[in-house]
């Protein structure tokens, strides 16, 4: 009887291990495959030919349309700076340079990749398209309640979200060293 | 006791082994992968441009809701691809997938080409004949080896403006992408 529950609860390990490791590695690579910054993390084989053997699951398991090296590298972030979860309930203020690139794009998603700005008009924000501070620096709210400044209006419902910045034509993970991987931080503040 | 961590050790070291089974058998399975993506849409010989991107809408392929998308299925079985066009103004870029849903080629605007577009995509066999010059191509084309015969092409294109957008829409749907007949 001793041996089959030791069996049993071996093979409840080796399950759990094996398929929640695995689920775990491809959410956002947080075990090996991806490249971070702070909250944002990013694939940087994603692009390639021969990707690693994560990636290659990554792809596979999500299917997404993923950019090409040239073309240029997409960041998510699902915890603000301070190791937080993202909150649509929440407001939150992205702030600093970003890597050089010929332009970026910011939106909001749900954590299946679903869209959720308020308005079918301002569904993204574009980097040619905001305000800058002091040295070029982006400053940018993301709430569902009006914000000055450069606005991300997301809807009222609340609950767990994203933040995507792609950048284009940019230079990070080639290996020429050209681009620096700086990123700006992601500050909670008042929730609903 | 001593057994039972054991047991527990063994089953750490299992779940290893199936982890590491996971990741390198799940892209032979995958049903849902980009390639069986663009299998599905009609878009053999074909520039196909997708749908925008509106807020709560599904979004499996995680597009980017500020670029206009183009996608194109070809076989280069029988004969090499062409894809070829002018581009609109602004940034875009176009990248070539092989049936794995790997990048196999990718550029931009910025690569010097301006807005013209002019690709010519050959299996290796192809490529072969094109190093010995038995196979005929005009000046100037930009030349992508595959390493399958069976290949995608995405093109992306950033207006400038929204207002904008039903012009990238146009632009990129008249892009031809066809086999060289």
């Amino acid at each position: 009887m001793l041996l089959i529950l030791r069996l049993l609860g071996m093979f409840a390990v080796a399950l759990a291990v094996g398929f929640g490791l695995s689920s775990y590695a491809l959410t956002d690579g947080r075990l090996l495959g991806a490249a971070r910054s702070g909250p944002w993390a990013a694939w940087p084989e994603v692009g390639e030919i021969d990707p690693d053997p994560y990636t290659r699951a990554y792809l596979s398991r999500t299917g997404i349309l993923q950019l090409g090296l040239a073309e240029g590298v997409r960041f998510v972030a699902s915890e603000d700076s301070a190791g937080a979860p993202l909150d649509a309930a929440c407001r939150y203020r992205i702030y600093g340079q970003t890597p050089a690139a010929a332009f970026w794009t910011l939106e909001a998603t749900d954590l299946a990749g679903r869209n959720i700005a308020a308005s079918p008009d301002l569904s993204y924000l574009h980097s040619e398209r905001i305000a800058r501070g002091p040295g070029g620096v982006a400053d940018i709210a993301v709430a569902a309640d009006l914000a000055p400044g450069n606005w991300l209006e997301i809807a009222p419902e609340g609950g767990p979200f994203q933040l995507v910045l792609t950048l284009y034509d940019v230079v990070l993970f080639s290996g020429t060293g050209a681009g620096t991987l700086e990123m700006p931080t992601i500050l909670g503040g008042d929730c609903a | 006791m001593r057994r039972t961590i054991l047991y527990l050790l063994a089953g750490l070291v299992l779940g290893g082994i199936i982890h590491i089974a996971v990741i390198l058998i799940l892209p032979q399975f995958a049903s849902r992968d980009i390639w069986n993506r663009v299998m599905a849409m009609d878009a053999l010989e074909d520039m196909v441009v997708l749908a925008p991107i509106a807020p709560g809408e599904d979004n499996p392929m995680q597009l980017d809701p500020a670029l206009v998308y183009g996608l194109c299925r070809l076989s280069l079985a029988e004969a090499p691809g062409l894809v070829n066009g002018t581009m609109p103004f602004g940034f875009w870029s176009v990248a070539v997938y092989n049936n794995q849903g790997h990048v196999i080629y990718s550029t931009t605007n910025r690569s010097g080409s301006g807005r013209a577009i002019d690709m010519g995509i050959f299996n290796q066999a192809q490529t072969r004949l094109l190093a010995e010059q038995r196979i005929e191509i005009g000046d100037g084309l930009m030349i992508v080896e595959a390493d399958s015969d069976d290949i995608f092409v995405a093109m992306r294109a950033a207006p400038p403006h929204e207002a904008m957008r039903a012009g990238f829409v146009e632009a990129l749907d008249a892009i031809r992408c066809l086999n060289i007949r």
